[in-house]
C-alpha cells in the first residue's frame, strides 16, 4: 500500500505529465495552425477592412488555381451549393516569399485538388472572398507543404 | 570586384574583399595624411559590424499592424489638423501598395521580412526583401541633390559611438507614407533618423520620424533583427500588381 508521501509524489508526477501533455498539445496546435493556413497574415494590409473576423464561412470544393505570388497568394475554389449553382471562392493567403520559407511551393496545392476551407468572409456584398483560412483535405486531414 | 556580405561575414576584417591596390592606397594615404589618434585627440569612430542578412519576421518581433509599431497611448503619432483631415478622408482602396508601390521609411524597416546590409567605405547598402527595395546610405559627406524627391529619399550617414546614424530626407509626398495601416500621409518635409547598433547577436534600431506637414511632434520606435538563416539569400519579391490589388474588391467602398 502506498504511503501518503508516495501518493503525493504520484499526484505531482501526474500533474507534471498533464502539464507536459497540455504544453505539447498547444505547441502542436500552434504549429498545425501555421502549416494549415499557410501564413494567412500577409503583413501587407490589415484584414479588418476586407474581411469580417466575427463570421466564419466554410467551402468544400475543387481547386481551380493556386496563384503563388507576392504580396499575397490566392487560392481559387469552385464550391457547389444547393440548387446546382457553384460559388467561386477567392481565398487570400500569405506572401509567397514567406510561405516558401515554410516549405510551400506553387505545387503544394494543384488545380483539381478537393479541399475544405474555413475562414473569414469578405465584407463587400456579393463577393466570395475569404481570408485567414484553415485549409484541409475534404476528410479533414491537413494540407502540408 | 565588389565586397559582398558573405565575403565580409567569412572574414571579419572589414575591407578584406577590397582590391589590393585600393587597400594599399588607403593605407599609404592614411599613413601620410591622417594624423594618429594621439596626435589629434580625435577618436576614430567605432564601426559596428552590421553586415549580413537579418531576420525581422514574426518570430523576432511583433508583426506590424494598426497598433504596431505605433502603439496608441505610447508612440502613436500626434497628427496636426492637416494630418487629421487627410486621415479622415483616406480610403483604403487607393493605398498605393495595392498597385505595388513599395513601402518607405518609417514603415519599410518594420515590415516582417529579411533585410541584407552591406558596409562599404563610402556607403552602406540596405536591401529589403519586401518590395525588392535598396537604400544607399552615403558616408562620404555628400549633400542631397537639389530639388530631387524619391520614394526612399536621400540618406546620409555616419558612425557615432558604435552606431550607424542615418538621416533621410527628400521623400516624395505619399498618402500612406507614415504608416501602412492607419492612412497617415507623409510629405516632402519628412525626416527619418535611424540609429543602428549591435547588442550581442541582435541588430537594433531606434527610428525617429518628423514631418511638420502632418505631425505635431516627432515620434519613435525601437526594434530589432536577428541573424537570418545561414546562407540565406534574399528572394525576388516581384510584386504582382494583379494580386496586390485583388483584395480591394472585398472592401465596402468608402464613397458610394
Amino acid at each position: 500500500m502506498a504511503s501518503g508521501s508516495e501518493i503525493e509524489i504520484r499526484l505531482l508526477e501526474a500533474k507534471e505529465d498533464f502539464v507536459k501533455a497540455l504544453f505539447w498539445t498547444m505547441a502542436a496546435a500552434a504549429v498545425m495552425a501555421i502549416v494549415i493556413t499557410g501564413m494567412s497574415v500577409s503583413a501587407h494590409h490589415a484584414s479588418g477592412p476586407f474581411y469580417d473576423s466575427e463570421k466564419r464561412v466554410e467551402a468544400v470544393g475543387t481547386v481551380t488555381s493556386f496563384v503563388f505570388r507576392n504580396p499575397h497568394s490566392f487560392l481559387y475554389v469552385d464550391a457547389p451549393v444547393d440548387g446546382g449553382e457553384t460559388i467561386k471562392w477567392e481565398i487570400e493567403m500569405g506572401a509567397s516569399v514567406m510561405m516558401s520559407r515554410r516549405g510551400w511551393t506553387p505545387e503544394t496545392i494543384k488545380a483539381g485538388d478537393e479541399i475544405k476551407v474555413v475562414g473569414q468572409p469578405s465584407r463587400a456584398p456579393g463577393t466570395f472572398g475569404m481570408c485567414c483560412a484553415e485549409l484541409t483535405k475534404t476528410d479533414g486531414s491537413p494540407i502540408r507543404p | 570586384m565588389s565586397v559582398t556580405s558573405s565575403d565580409l561575414r567569412e572574414n571579419p576584417r572589414r575591407w578584406s574583399g577590397l582590391p589590393l591596390g585600393v587597400t594599399l592606397a588607403v593605407v599609404v594615404m592614411g599613413a601620410v595624411a591622417v594624423p594618429t589618434e594621439g596626435q589629434t585627440g580625435v577618436e576614430t569612430p567605432e564601426i559596428p559590424d552590421l553586415v549580413g542578412v537579418w531576420n525581422g519576421g514574426g518570430g523576432v518581433r511583433p508583426v506590424n499592424g494598426p497598433n504596431m509599431p505605433w502603439v496608441p497611448g505610447e508612440n502613436f503619432p500626434v497628427l496636426n489638423e492637416r494630418g487629421q483631415a487627410f486621415q479622415s478622408v483616406f480610403d483604403e482602396a487607393i493605398a498605393p501598395k495595392y498597385d505595388c508601390v513599395p513601402s518607405a521609411s518609417p514603415a519599410l524597416q518594420y515590415d516582417p521580412y529579411m533585410m541584407e546590409v552591406t558596409q562599404w567605405p563610402d556607403r552602406v547598402l540596405f536591401r529589403y526583401e519586401k518590395d525588392d527595395q535598396i537604400r544607399t546610405v552615403w558616408l562620404d559627406g555628400r549633400k542631397p541633390p537639389f530639388n530631387e524627391f524619391t520614394v526612399q529619399g536621400f540618406s546620409a550617414g555616419s558612425y557615432e559611438d558604435g552606431a550607424l546614424v542615418i538621416e533621410t530626407t527628400q521623400f516624395v509626398f505619399d498618402i500612406t507614407g507614415f504608416d501602412d495601416y492607419n492612412g497617415i500621409p507623409s510629405s516632402q518635409q519628412k525626416r527619418v533618423t535611424e540609429r543602428y547598433w549591435r547588442e550581442g547577436e541582435e541588430l537594433r534600431l531606434t527610428l525617429t520620424v518628423e514631418d511638420p506637414m502632418f505631425l505635431r511632434e516627432p515620434t519613435s520606435y525601437t526594434t530589432r533583427w536577428l541573424p537570418g538563416p545561414e546562407g540565406y539569400k534574399l528572394q525576388l519579391y516581384g510584386c504582382d500588381a494583379e494580386q496586390a490589388g485583388r483584395p480591394r474588391r472585398f472592401l465596402i467602398p468608402k464613397y458610394q
